[in-house]
């Protein structure tokens, strides 16, 4: 597990206030949304601000590329590793 | 105006079940008077995570109270304050630049509490919400007790709750800082015993607001033998009578 990974899974939870959930529980490959982790459209709204303010990333609201990248940890991550190089 | 309370629920500071109030209203001393939460454990933690302290009071009382009848009454929420924790944090956030958080600024206004309620028990009754100042407690009561008899219903859910405001806020309110939620489930008076309930406006409004929390005194009162509360604010002189 990467470290962003880590630290991703740590942002979503604390955002999201998902107290029984410890980083762990979270697979990297798991859809975040409606299945999986079971988040819904008021924690993409959040989770899009918590992002933003954390790596300083540009989200272009509700496109089809911003739900590829809110699809997982992983591709969360990918996004955020994209935008530094 | 007359009126029936069938039932009446309510959490405050070291006062959760109904022989802690009673032993509040007739002078007894409680062993604890911090605030614990109520655990709200009929609602999925997917929904509870998002309730604030300020909610989980409200919602206790208001699912407590209305029961069985939860889907499908009518009801009136009031407070003075809301959920001013949340606001005055999101108030910060602008000040600071920081980006709001919309989950906060969503749950922030001052219906948010009977939206979840509605929410959560699927309840698409009318509801409303009352905020008055320091008469929210018994203005919002006037409001459903008003309502009950208007719309000629069954019975309406009363909710009041208000948290002792944050440190900032506290120069500016005269009442004592006390955290309380109360619920009422209220029905036309009857045979049996009731509650009267009248309001006169000051000729002259006093010079400063009272410092009694009018929902304390209420529950002061419906939990002991006194026949009558009498109490003045800045505006009004309220009277309530066991009949």
């Amino acid at each position: 597990m990467s470290d962003l990974s880590t630290e991703v899974k740590q942002l979503i939870i604390e955002t999201l206030d998902l107290e029984d959930i410890e980083a762990s529980d979270i697979n990297d490959d798991e859809a975040l949304f409606v299945d999986g982790l079971g988040l819904d459209s008021i924690d993409a709204l959040e989770l899009g601000v918590a992002i933003k303010k954390a790596y300083d990333v540009k989200i272009d609201g509700n496109t089809d590329d911003s739900k590829k990248h809110f699809y997982s940890v992983k591709t969360l991550c990918d996004f955020i590793a994209s935008t530094r190089a | 105006m007359k009126f029936a309370i069938k039932k009446c629920i309510a959490w405050g500071d070291g006062k959760t079940s109904v022989e802690d109030w009673y032993t509040f209203a007739n002078n007894g001393s409680l062993n604890t008077e911090t605030l614990t939460l109520p655990e709200l454990k009929q609602m999925p933690a997917m929904q509870r995570r998002r309730l604030s302290p300020f909610a989980k009071l409200t919602l206790h009382c208001a699912l407590a109270a209305s029961e069985s009848y939860e889907q499908t009454v009518p009801s009136v929420f009031s407070s003075r304050h809301g959920d001013l924790h949340k606001t005055s944090k999101l108030i910060a956030d602008v000040a600071n630049k920081e980006a709001l958080s919309p989950t906060h600024f969503g749950l922030s206004v001052h219906n948010a509490v009977g939206g979840l309620f509605s929410i959560f028990t699927g309840n698409k009754a009318p509801l409303s919400a009352v905020s008055a100042g320091e008469d929210s407690f018994f203005m919002g009561l006037v409001d459903a007790v008003s309502k009950l008899h208007a719309y000629n219903y069954d019975r309406i859910l009363y909710v009041y709750s208000d948290l002792a405001v944050p440190e900032q806020y506290q120069p500016y309110v005269q009442q004592n800082p006390d955290n309380v939620a109360v619920a009422l489930l209220i029905e036309k008076s009857t045979s049996q015993a009731c509650v009267n309930l009248e309001f006169t406006s000051h000729d002259t409004p006093n010079s400063a607001e009272s410092s009694q929390l009018q929902a304390l005194a209420f529950l002061r009162f419906y939990y002991s033998n006194n026949q009558q509360l009498v109490l003045d604010s800045k505006r009004y002189q309220w009277q309530l009578s066991h009949v």
